[in-house]
């Protein structure tokens, strides 16, 4: 190799390395504080536009967290991503139900999702995909397909019966979700994620109904 | 994420092959499938520098998220990727000079080989804890490793077949890729789900 | 034409300095003439708006990036210098994820794990180290700039195939009527390989049709003509 000494410029080198990558952080950082009000903005947005897509009506909004211990805290804000709950009311303050997100592996990816549930007669009212990276054409379909959706109109989630997904064309009980032909995968991701979340939410939910239902 | 050790590992070789499903390490896939001598030493390579720097990632993300700069993320994993690259260019110089001049250009581009910046996004994105980690970077890689040997020993058995100047090249070692791809779909849902 | 040579090494020996823009917008085209940067371009393709987005996202990190290199391309020792690329353009690929957080949250999920990718994309070295590190930055400028529209149209070529055969839609539009049967073979996997190889196939006809008409107009540079072919 060139015998030439190739240690000797140290300083420059760190001098350069050291400017540039306070430039670069100058940048980032810069971009960060702009763009943060803009992308919760659209952030709330999109929850929002999905919420009330489960909940019709909606006029009021208080966001869930469930503390480590099981209990429900009210959150601030929009913290808490993928464990929230959402309690919705009419402009009369009335309850008119509960946004649940819940998450699971589908075939590509994680698969976000929430569901609209009816804490009273433990039934599931709706549900809709927030984010996923499932085949298109094939596993996308559970967010737009309209008879896969059907299912969700009216799905018991009680005790008695586990939610469970079956074979497309096989639905004969309420607590069953018709899988969509080809895209089994995803339909059965979609079944195991709303039988966990209704295994370890609906407990806690009954626990502090009356106090969701008045809104504290 | 609660996904178990052995759905993540038949994920990541199989199910969602990093090269012919999620498309990664593409320039790397396409130019050094002809030989496969050339093609399994870099595989090999690669699976040292992805699983090296996907755990140390895992850690740097740990200490990224204790200090609140999260925003540090791309930068820092792919100075953790440099420096692995680096790491390995040196020791494979050390310990055997041949495979160095043979792979030559190619090993530092594995800085920019997309499936090497893959795993840590994703280990960031879906929570894996250690024992996922290092699961899903020995299996990611391994099925990188696997899909080049396939291809270049497809590309060396058709290598002396009769085919236009045109197509011979690029657009041909892509049909073959869509080829391997058709029959990796095969893998789906294997596993049956979590 | 060589097409076995290494793909992330392209000859850039015939860079006509003098439009940039156009250079990289056409002739050197860093899809079908180069064949760089393939990652994004089977892997979003499948959807023109993903595909135009993903376009556009690389072209601010290639303008970003030439242009801070080019700036700083005489006080930089050459020891560390595909350091200080590196750190520059993952800086740009940070901050064009937040754009394009901030422009839609749904195309930042669509193209999901893609953007903070862009790091990876051959174009973007191969650009600083063979041109932004040389030349002044207003040509720099226009080379990212013509660089990335032509991956950005080479995207869109890609998209377009592969929306309108395998989901009978661009852009979201339905083309054909309810009676149509997708082709699903291209919005997958598969179906980027051979859309991608059907496309460098054309491209590569084309080029070596144009040769042989310019070489048979033009007898003088028939010898010439015949080293390249």
């Amino acid at each position: 190799m060139n015998p030439a000494p190739r240690t000797a410029p140290t300083i420059p080198m760190i001098k350069v390395l050291g400017t540039i990558s306070l430039l670069c952080g100058i940048l980032i950082v810069f971009t960060q504080v702009t763009t943060l009000a803009r992308i919760r903005h659209n952030k709330e947005a999109l929850m929002h536009e999905l919420i009330e897509q489960l909940l019709p009506g909606i006029q009021k909004q208080i966001n869930y967290g469930i503390e480590p211990n099981g209990d429900l805290t009210i959150l601030p804000g929009l913290e808490g991503e993928g464990r929230r709950i959402f309690a919705g009311y009419d402009a009369g303050g009335n309850f008119l139900g509960l946004v649940v997100e819940t998450n699971d592996r589908g075939y590509a990816d994680t698969i976000n999702a929430m569901y609209a549930y009816q804490p009273d007669t433990r039934t599931i009212t709706g549900f809709q995909v927030v984010d996923m990276r499932e085949t298109p054409g094939l596993g996308d379909r559970i967010r737009s397909d309209p008879g896969f959706l059907e299912n969700f109109k009216n799905i018991d989630a009680s005790e008695a019966h586990p939610i469970v997904t079956v074979k497309h064309g096989t639905k004969k009980n309420s607590w069953e979700i018709d899988a969509i032909s080809g895209a089994t995968v995803s339909s059965r991701a979609v079944g195991r994620m709303l039988q966990k979340s209704v295994d370890e939410k609906a407990p806690i939910i009954a626990r502090n109904l009356d106090r969701i239902k008045r809104g504290k | 994420m609660n996904e178990s050790l052995g759905h993540i590992f038949l994920d990541a070789f199989l199910i969602n092959n990093f090269v012919l499903c999620v498309f990664l390490g593409m320039c790397s896939f396409i130019g050094i499938s002809g030989k496969f001598s050339t093609a399994w030493r870099m595989g090999l390579s690669v699976m040292f520098c992805i699983t090296v720097s996907g755990i140390l990632s895992y850690y740097m993300n740990i200490l990224l998220v204790h200090f609140n700069a999260t925003y540090l993320r791309i930068i820092t994993y792919i100075i953790i990727i440099a420096a692995t690259v680096q790491l390995t260019e040196m020791f494979i110089k050390k310990t055997s000079p041949a495979l160095f001049r043979e792979l030559g250009v190619y090993l530092p581009l594995i800085t920019t080989n997309c499936a090497v910046l893959y795993v840590p996004l994703m280990l960031t994105a879906r929570n894996y804890n250690l024992a996922q980690t290092t699961v899903f970077s020995i299996s990611g890689s391994g099925g990188y490793c696997a899909a080049i040997c396939l291809l270049s020993l497809v590309r060396e058995r058709i290598d002396l077949s009769d085919i236009s100047s045109l197509a011979k090249g690029t657009a041909l070692t892509l049909v073959l890729a869509a080829i391997l791809s058709m029959a990796f779909m095969g893998f789906a849902g294997m596993g049956g789900g979590a | 034409m060589s097409d076995t040579a290494p793909s992330c090494h392209a000859s850039t020996t015939a860079t006509p300095a003098d439009n940039p823009f156009l250079n990289g917008l056409w002739k050197q085209n860093p899809v079908f003439v180069q064949v760089l940067g393939m990652c994004p371009t089977l892997a979003i393709t499948n959807s023109v708006r993903n595909a135009i987005a993903m376009g556009l996202a690389t072209t601010f990190v290639l303008v970003f990036s030439n242009t801070l290199i080019s700036m700083v391309r005489k006080i930089i020792p050459s020891q560390v210098r595909i350091a200080s690329y590196i750190a520059i353009i993952a800086t740009s690929v940070t901050i064009v994820g937040y754009l394009v957080d901030a422009i839609s949250i749904s195309v930042s999920k669509a193209l999901g794990p893609f953007i903070p990718l862009i790091v990876a994309n051959c174009i973007i070295l191969e650009r600083a180290e063979a041109f932004a590190a040389k030349k002044p930055v207003v040509k720099s400028f226009l080379d990212g700039l013509g660089m990335g529209l032509g991956f950005a149209f080479a995207l869109t070529c890609l998209g377009t195939v592969r929306e309108v055969l395998g989901a009978g839609t661009w852009l979201g539009i339905p083309l054909f009527g309810p009676h149509f049967e997708p082709w699903v073979l291209f919005v997958l996997p598969p179906g980027g390989f051979i859309a991608l190889a059907i496309w460098l196939l054309t491209f590569s006809t084309f080029r070596s049709w144009r040769a042989k008409k310019k070489a048979a107009a033009t007898p003088a540079l028939v010898a010439l003509s015949e080293v390249h072919s």
